[in-house]
């Protein structure tokens, strides 16, 4: 049985940009789909609401934040009350960002279903990578 | 009717059902009818500390919707310097309307659009100023 350290995955979720919608469909479908017995995640915004528990997941996980636009709150928020992310994952730094459109904060377009897909697989790609450094 | 602005902020909860029923209910209420009245921010950005979100809360009236008990909405926003305007719990709206049980995370199903909805008319009747 694999005694390797699960990893954390923190999405911004964002509400009010379609890129928050993306990184939680993406971190979801890693931690429900892919990697189900390798991953862990927090709500990201325990880290403000809640207390020591919750602000010690990074630094008991290896953990890899999603964000879903440059203002990077998931990275920000848990470098500041957990311990600095392993990976950050910014949805900017792909080149399908630019065509989402505002009505996907609620509802994932058709035409980003593989972005979703991209980033799910880059997440997944991430932690193979932490595990396997861990070996 | 007051002229500042009125923000809906839900909990941004990634583990559970109700999770995504506050975020289902928020766009139902900002990106309807109703979207001329009410708004929504991105709660990360007050743990991210977004100067401009926090000031922009300071001078709004807020209403969270949380999924679960530890409340990440309310709290948030507390703990920033703001007070809530109106807090509303999915699970209590659950509590009055068992019928609108929802169902995963990933597809809160009809009954969870419902359930959002009944959370829609509870800020639309009790939190109308």
């Amino acid at each position: 049985m694999s005694e390797l350290p699960k990893v954390g995955i923190i999405s911004c979720s964002g509400e009010d940009c379609p890129g928050g919608n993306i990184s939680r469909e993406a971190t979801l479908r890693v931690l429900h789909d892919l990697r189900p017995d390798e991953t862990v995640t927090i709500c990201l915004p325990l880290f403000l609401a809640g207390g020591e528990g919750e602000r010690g997941f990074a630094k008991r996980f290896p953990t890899i934040t999603v964000d879903g636009c440059g203002k990077l709150c998931a990275a920000i928020g848990t470098a500041r009350f957990s311990s600095k992310p392993t990976v950050e994952i910014n949805l900017e730094d792909y080149d399908d960002f630019s065509s989402l459109k505002t009505e996907e904060k609620w509802h994932i377009q058709e035409s980003s279903k593989d972005l979703v897909e991209k980033l799910a697989n880059d997440i997944v790609n991430h932690v193979d990578e932490i595990r396997k450094i861990s070996e | 009717m007051s002229d500042a602005k009125k923000i809906v902020i839900p909990c941004s909860g990634i583990g559970k059902a109700f999770g995504t029923v506050a975020r289902e209910a928020t766009y139902q209420l900002t990106e309807t009818d109703h979207q001329s009245e009410y708004k929504t921010m991105c709660l990360p950005l007050l743990v991210a500390g977004d100067q401009e979100a926090i000031d922009l809360l300071k001078k709004s009236n807020v209403y969270t919707i949380d999924g679960c008990p530890k409340k990440c909405a309310t709290l948030s926003v507390e703990r920033i310097g703001v007070n809530v305007a109106m807090e509303v719990m999915v699970p209590k709206v659950l509590a009055q309307n068992t019928e609108h049980k929802p169902g995963s995370v990933l597809d809160i199903g009809r009954n969870g659009v419902l359930l959002a909805k009944d959370i829609v008319n509870k800020i639309l009747e009790e939190g109308s100023d």
